[in-house]
């Protein structure tokens, strides 16, 4: 790890301007982790959109340690105090060396006293010194203080200092025995004094100390994980996603998972609401009844309406609540109550019933985004496992297939990355819309119409992110295992020597195969061309992964800039659009009643679905790409923003389905 | 170290006796020690002698020793089982204290209690509010 740039890093500037530090780091990059923080972009695309300015610095033990070592030469330069003594006023100070300077230049004294930093050393020393612990007499070159004129043995301050550091960090802050002494006990002497296991000890506390007394600085919370992360962005207290070198992604904010565009507060509520009992209440409101003597929620789920309460034996009608003991001929048989009906016509049931509808019904809504929200996340981890699976032994398999050294194969590993990524942001879409367009009770016609807008250009955008995430997943997960399929129908063939396995093979990988490309299918040995299919697979995987990318962090600026703001973008005049875009949406669907964009209607549908009388998937994707604002070259993968171009402005390659205009 | 330690604080103790108070091991065992105490003049104790019992840890004097009252005491901060709340045996402590300086602390906490640290709320709640009947508890005590 590069640490030439700590030397003279500006520490206590929280700009500090060596973002490329990480990149001298290949370690990392070369086994695929996630490495974010990656500049060099040697083969690695993140989850992160390229070209976006870093946000954070992911440190290692290493690298923390330099950095506490930079801030504290840092201190001494400035203040031309001792290392020790920088050491221990940077701590004192929350290492704020501004706030340090400040006071010191404005006096010394006063700053020297509360830190402990006295020197009283008697000048003149006598030969032997009582060691104010022990009471025996020592030479004085066998003793320590802590600057002060308190001098004890070694065997105390042993003894004195090793029972601070197992009381724990606050050792860090230890002062001299003396109760009346003020001194801070220099780590010089702590070094001298302590055994090897104290003396780590007391080290790790110092970096522990370096990065929970500073904000921008937090421990990565993965379990097992020793790296810190210290953020760029000088916006501390909102969520920021942080992507450490270990694999995890958590929010610098909250330590929760990454959750962008969501903000902590709602990511908190969602998480208590998942786990909480209310909905567990919710449900027995929505089913149940209370028995009407002992109030104990009763389930109905068959028979007649002659209940018994299985707690208290209360006999009861479900209907109208009143006890059996009253029902029977004279109020006209026990299976037509009609006290019941009389209830309602007064309106006294009325009330709670229309209570237990509602709570049916924001059950059900919940139950509708906390499905999304779950399944997205066990897509998530299947994925994360896939790719282990992939970086274990498929990679090989797959680069002796293909002729392809495993350095070139990590776009795949990008691909896994940005699905796990993708499946993340859109997990959290769902707690958001949860939330974000919740009926509130009272609210105008007017805000109601402007939530339902935002919703549909929402779930629009939302729609066509999941869109491009299914195929990219489907693509790295589906058609990827075609390839290494292939390789195992291949040796089997040889082992057994029948034609007709590897034949059998072959045929069920070119079956399936992706229709677009020229080449033939993935697999099949003995086929012509296998690398051309290779190569069209390839292509396309790399091609998709970017398209997915640009569409997630389009639904993420988008809700983070406030839907207002986006809609203004795409000129869609306020409050009006939303009758139209439902005719459109209607008009479109009943024309186009396969694509599954028809599903998710389009802004400009009018246009794009005169076009989209070309059936098939080019329509449909160019659909999404209209609705997107760019089209992505198929060649190069630029995204072209003039909408009615034919040719990529960079590469001059023909638009795909151009032709058929 | 903690044996030759507790020796020599125990010979100071004899050479040079505090006033007010006196301590020693209470049988063979070094480590296990009975102390009195004498209520100060200017406290509503004066008068009473105070067992105190003192055990050492064996990483003394790095640790605090434990020390608590057998004699029951009416005060905010001593409890009914004779735990004493005084911060130098506790988070305050340090090495270079001793046994006579503990001791020497004990006597101004019962002239000098201090009501806003309480052990015993009741107590602190009545010495902030009618300090003559604190008083009065105090020396019938």
């Amino acid at each position: 790890m590069s640490s030439d740039d700590y030397g003279d890093s500006d520490y206590g500037d929280e700009s500090m301007a060596d973002y490329g530090s990480e990149g001298s780091d290949q370690g990392y990059g070369s086994d695929g982790d996630f490495a974010y923080s990656d500049d060099d972009g040697a083969g690695m695309s993140s989850p992160i959109s390229k070209g976006a300015r870093k946000t954070f610095i992911v440190l290692d033990k290493d690298e923390l340690r330099d950095r506490l070592k930079a801030a504290v030469a840092q201190a001494v330069d400035l203040l031309c105090i001792s290392d020790a003594e920088a050491t221990r006023a940077l701590r004192f100070y929350k290492w704020d060396l501004g706030k340090l300077q400040e006071e010191w230049f404005g006096d010394p004294d006063a700053v020297r006293h509360k830190v402990g930093l006295i020197d009283e050393q008697p000048s003149t020393r006598r030969a032997e010194e009582t060691c104010k612990i022990c009471f025996e007499s020592f030479p004085v070159a066998d003793m320590h203080c802590a600057r002060c004129k308190h001098y004890y043995c070694k065997d105390c301050w042993r003894g004195y200092i090793q029972t601070a550091i197992d009381s724990g960090p606050s050792c860090l802050d230890l002062r001299c025995p003396d109760p009346e002494c003020k001194a801070a006990v220099p780590r010089g002497v702590v070094v001298s004094v302590a055994d090897a296991p104290h003396r780590d000890r007391y080290e790790e506390f110092a970096v522990r100390s370096f990065v929970d007394d500073q904000r921008p600085i937090v421990w990565c919370p993965a379990p097992d994980c020793q790296n810190a992360v210290l953020t760029l962005s000088d916006r501390l207290g909102v969520a920021q996603d942080i992507f450490c070198r270990c694999g995890a992604a958590f929010c610098f904010n909250c330590k929760e998972e990454a959750h962008r565009p969501v903000d902590c507060e709602t990511v908190r509520q969602w998480m208590i609401k998942n786990s909480a009992e209310s909905e567990n209440l919710n449900w027995i409101l929505a089913n149940t009844k209370p028995c009407p003597k002992c109030t104990r929620p009763i389930e109905k789920n068959q028979g007649c309406m002659h209940m018994t309460c299985s707690q208290c034996r209360h006999e009861f009608c479900w209907l109208c609540q009143g006890p059996w003991a009253e029902h029977g001929e004279r109020t006209g048989g026990f299976y037509n109550c009609n006290r019941f009906k009389k209830a309602v016509e007064k309106g006294e049931i009325d009330e709670q019933e229309q209570k237990r509808a509602h709570a049916r019904q924001s059950l059900e809504r919940y139950m509708h985004y906390w499905q999304r929200w779950a399944e997205n996340d066990s897509s998530r981890k299947k994925a994360l496992e896939q790719v282990e699976t992939f970086k274990g032994k498929q990679q090989e398999i797959l680069s002796d297939r293909t002729a392809t050294p495993t350095s070139q194969l990590k776009f795949i590993i990008d691909a896994w990355m940005q699905v796990v990524h993708c499946r993340r942001v859109l997990k959290w879409t769902y707690a958001i819309a949860y939330y974000t367009f919740e009926e509130t009770a009272g609210a105008s016609k007017e805000a109601r119409d402007r939530m339902a807008q935002h919703q549909e250009f929402f779930e629009f955008n939302q729609g066509q992110a999941e869109h491009y995430l299914e195929k990219l997943h489907h693509k790295v997960e589906k058609d990827l295992a075609k390839f290494i399929r292939g390789k195992k129908g291949e040796e089997e063939a040889g082992a057994s020597g029948s034609g007709a396995t590897a034949g059998g093979g072959g045929a069920s990988g070119a079956g399936s195969g992706e229709g677009e490309g020229d080449g033939a299918g993935p697999s099949g040995s003995g086929r012509p061309d296998p690398q051309g299919a290779w190569y069209t697979f390839r292509e396309q995987l790399i091609g998709l992964t970017d398209v997915t990318r640009s569409h997630f962090d389009k639904l993420v600026n988008e809700f983070e800039k406030g839907l207002d703001e986006a809609l203004k973008e795409y000129d869609v005049p306020m409050l009006e659009v939303a009758p139209s875009l439902a005719a459109a949406a209607a008009e479109a669907s009943s024309r186009d009643a396969k694509g599954k964009a028809a599903a998710q209607p389009s802004r400009r549908v009018t246009r794009s679905s005169k076009r989209r009388q070309d059936v098939g998937e080019d329509s449909e994707a160019m659909a999404l790409e209209e609705a997107a604002g760019f089209w992505q070259c198929r060649h190069c993968t630029y995204a072209n923003e003039d909408m009615d171009a034919q040719a990529c402005e960079v590469c001059g390659q023909p638009r795909r389905g151009a032709n058929k205009q | 170290m903690a044996s030759k330690r507790i020796q020599k604080e125990l010979a100071d103790l004899q050479k040079d006796p505090p006033t007010s108070c006196s301590a020693g091991p209470a049988g063979d065992d070094l480590f296990h020690w009975q102390a009195t105490i004498m209520g100060p003049s200017d406290s509503p104790y004066s008068g009473g002698v105070f067992f105190v019992t003192i055990h050492f840890p064996p990483d003394y004097p790095f640790k605090p020793p434990k020390v608590q009252f057998q004699t029951k005491v009416y005060h905010p901060n001593i409890n009914s089982q004779g735990s004493i709340c005084l911060d130098i045996l506790k988070e305050q402590w340090s090495p270079a204290l001793t046994i006579s300086k503990v001791l020497l602390s004990i006597c101004s906490l019962l002239t000098d209690p201090n009501p806003d640290d309480p052990l015993v709320p009741e107590i602190a709640h009545i010495y902030k509010t009618d300090r003559s009947r604190y008083e009065e508890t105090a020396r019938q005590h």
